[in-house]
């Protein structure tokens, strides 16, 4: 019995060779060449990853996964964070891949989760409409059943690498009697009939596309998990998500704060390291404070998750929190450097930018505060283990 | 590896049904007491009496070894009896006693653990504490009161200023320069003096949380030399800087009231908002509040997840910074978030906050009492110190 926060040696491993490979192969400059691209990850780079093991890592074994803990992907996403690595990962693996591992037939998953690991196969996740919501009453575009399938008829955006996608995962609504009843998944190939995509230009330079479907006919092979009873799945699927997004945030984060003590200690301004100011030092220890907060939060609902506890209301509480440092991290860093951090060629711009697709990636953090109230309600004190223990001490 | 304590083992499920059954029998009802707090010395009888009974079953020592007094429990055991702490509403032991404890601990001399942590752990003797001085504050390496050696004995003299808890203490910890000709850090030594000596004297201090403090005045104050605490002159690396951490260890790793007392204030304002209803509608529900109590679960996380993170082993594996740095930024969040936590309590219930006292005052005037007390998170260095010592010693700026 010991409260331990420490990675394992297995996560250690994990985190170590990818800060090594990434530190070797990505960084900066190819976050750069990849920004607005017309090829919208390296592919050489992808393949390299396919060989670690780390696009199937989290399947399940007969499908060619590892079934790694999902500390193990935590920790390579801190990673994928510190480097700015370009790659569609989160969405190929950590989204759609776990949907079809969750909610697939056998023959989805056999046609799918190996081609992931592989790296044969990307899939792009077509959930957010023009509303900007993330509950479930964001999703309109309506499935209608025809024949044996659906006919798909609606518009999805913020589609992340949608070009370069063998798949798309849809969620669409095929009825419902409330918000989160009537959601269906379905896996809809880019280049079908009636599907159109529109690249958009966005801060991050992401691959970002705009997807419209005109009476987009998907057969029933390619529906995705219970119709009309996807949401609960999808929901877990996407919160995990989120906690990694928030590990890419902390990795990133790490790096702000490496960059601006870095900068803080060199830039010599009234004869002194500006580092010894402290206004500075105010600003710079506002990086460390909301890095260290957010790694606590969004390890423990890391570890929720593979202890198999209920994890949305933590899973809430780290997007929250990482959203809002991924904007308070930058901004201190940019007051910091100022004029240098304002210029493209400083790599600080970098970061900021794609800190802002990640702070509105797979919840903001108005509403993942939303969720902790909505998963805190009816139970008064923070410390959940409590009232359980004692039913059962009473019985 | 990663693990949280998971309340699934049948020793800690054990451990916590035996604490309940404890509190269920032994603890006062209805009793939000603060022993910073509050004067009432029918409520402190109160208050005493609860905590000799923990002492009794040596809880207080609950992480220490057998032989001085404790169980020789873990850090987890030790969350779980402070988790039910919270649960049942009890007031926190005075931390200044455990703050000497863990001195005592890892410095003290057989003599002086035994005789000490007896009291402590027995919750017999009080403890105060004689650092902050008029001209020494955050500055405390400044201090001025002196100690010289006269045969057996050392002889004080000087003055302590804004000592919480002195007047109930019967024992007080004093930092104090031996050496004469040393500056700052350098020469100082901590002495464990009893409060009934001769030339010792207190000027009451009242503070705006209704609590006192104290002037402590030491004139020509005689105490026998084994009344230092570990190596003269070294009591600046030792007792203060002892852990690299320049806050004072508290008899193992034990969380501070402070989380505690944050996590109350929030059960209390979530519990109101729950059952109150303004303009028709249950306050939890109105978007507005919603957010500001979202807000306010997420510090208490982060504020529960730092006393987690000071439990733990440190590795160089998954965040930055050693044991120093995580303390200074855990102590400057608490620092910072307090306050505002007190405020934005006080906005949520709104102008009826400002009553205390009578049947119109909201939940007993509680919110502005934490209100009130808040403007105390300075206790052990204030927000700016710790972002101070977090730059420069934890994140390497220069100083």
């Amino acid at each position: 019995m010991a409260i331990d926060l420490n990675f394992n040696e297995q996560q250690q491993l994990v985190q170590q060779t990818a800060n090594e490979f990434f530190a070797a192969n990505c960084g900066p400059s190819l976050a750069r060449r990849y920004e607005n691209s017309e090829d919208p990850y390296p592919r050489g780079l992808w393949g390299k990853m396919a060989d670690l093991g780390w696009l199937g890592m989290s399947f399940p074994a007969e499908y060619d996964g590892l079934e790694t803990t999902f500390l193990d992907m935590y920790a390579l996403y801190i990673e994928m964070g510190r480097h700015l690595v370009p790659s569609p990962h989160l969405e190929t693996v950590a989204i759609c891949g776990e949907l079809v591992a969750a909610l697939g037939t056998d023959a989805q998953k056999r046609r799918i989760l190996p081609a992931i690991g592989s790296g044969d196969a990307i899939l792009s996740f077509a959930f957010m409409e023009l509303d900007g919501l993330y509950g479930p009453e964001g999703v309109t575009l309506a499935a209608k059943p025809r024949g044996e399938g659906f006919v798909l008829s609606g518009t999805k955006t913020l589609v992340n690498y949608a070009g370069s996608a063998n798949w798309l995962v849809v969620a669409a609504r095929t009825g419902g009697t409330d918000a989160a009843d009537g959601i269906s998944l379905f896996l809809v190939d880019p280049k079908a009939a009636g599907v159109t995509l529109e690249r958009t230009a966005n801060m991050g330079g992401y691959p970002l596309h705009s997807v419209t479907f005109a009476d987009v006919t998907v057969g029933a092979d390619d529906v995705l998990g219970p119709v009309g009873g996807a949401w609960k799945t999808l929901d877990e699927v996407m919160m995990k998500a989120a906690v990694l997004q928030s590990a890419m945030i902390q990795g990133a984060g790490e790096q702000v704060l490496e960059i601006t003590v870095g900068y803080a200690k060199d830039r010599v301004q009234f004869g002194e390291p500006i580092g010894k100011y402290q206004f500075v030092q105010r600003l710079v220890t506002d990086v460390a404070v909301e890095a260290a907060n957010l790694r606590l939060l969004a390890l423990y609902a890391a570890w929720k998750i593979d202890s198999g506890q209920p994890f949305l209301r933590e899973a809430a509480l780290a997007k929250a929190a990482a959203s809002k440092a991924a904007a308070a991290m930058t901004f201190a860093s940019h007051e910091v450097h100022a004029g240098i951090g304002f210029m493209n060629d400083y790599d600080l711009q970098l970061f900021t930018t794609r800190c802002k697709h990640w702070e509105y990636n797979l919840g903001d953090a108005r509403y993942c505060l939303e969720r902790v109230m909505d998963e805190s309600e009816g139970k008064l004190t923070t410390f959940e283990a409590a009232p359980a223990t004692r039913e059962m001490v009473q019985a | 590896m990663v693990d949280f304590c998971a309340d699934d083992t049948v020793e800690l499920r054990k451990w916590r049904s035996e604490v309940r059954e404890f509190f269920d029998s032994e603890a006062p009802r209805n009793f939000f007491f603060d022993y910073d707090y509050d004067e009432d010395p029918i409520r402190w009888a109160e208050y005493l009496k609860f905590w000799r009974k923990m002492g009794e079953k040596k809880w207080v020592a609950l992480t220490w070894p057998e032989k001085y007094y404790g169980l020789g429990k873990s850090a987890i055991e030790k969350w779980v009896l402070h988790e039910e702490m919270i649960n049942y509403d009890i007031p926190s032991y005075p931390i200044i006693g455990l703050a000497v404890s863990g001195a005592v601990l890892r410095l003290g001399t057989e003599e002086q653990r035994m005789f000490h942590l007896k009291g402590i752990a027995e919750v017999t003797t009080l403890w105060g504490e004689g650092y902050t001085e008029p001209q020494a504050g955050s500055d405390l390496a400044s201090l001025t009161t002196r100690a010289h050696r006269d045969g057996d004995h050392w002889v004080l003299n000087g003055q302590k200023t804004l000592g919480t808890a002195a007047h109930h203490a019967q024992w007080m910890s004093v930092l104090a320069r031996t050496d004469p000709n040393s500056k700052k850090h350098n020469g100082l030594s901590c002495f464990l003096v009893p409060l009934d000596t001769p030339g010792i004297s207190m000027a009451p201090l009242h503070n705006m949380a209704n609590g006192q403090q104290n002037h402590t005045f030491f004139d020509n104050v005689r105490v026998s030399a084994d009344c230092l605490l570990g190596e003269e002159g070294q009591a600046w690396p030792q007792v203060w800087f002892g852990q690299g951490g320049d806050r004072l260890d508290r008899g193992g790793p034990a969380p501070d009231g402070h989380p505690f007392r944050v996590i109350r204030m929030l059960n209390t304002i979530v519990d109101y908002c729950r059952t109150t209803r303004r303009r028709g509608v249950r306050m939890a529900d109105d978007p507005v509040i919603r957010l500001q109590l979202a807000e306010l679960m997420s510090g208490v996380e982060v504020m529960k997840l730092h006393v987690f993170e000071s439990y733990s082993a440190l590795s160089a594996s998954n965040g930055f910074g050693g044991r120093a740095a995580r303390s200074f930024i855990s102590q400057a969040f608490y620092k910072e978030f307090w306050p505002r936590m007190a405020q934005i309590c006080m906005e949520i219930v709104g102008p009826m906050a400002q009553l205390h006292g009578g049947k119109w005052a909201v939940l007993d005037g509680r919110v502005q009492q934490y209100f009130r007390a808040s403007f105390g998170n300075h206790a052990g260095g204030t927000s700016q110190l710790k972002r101070m010592s977090l730059a420069t010693r934890g994140l390497g700026l220069p100083r």
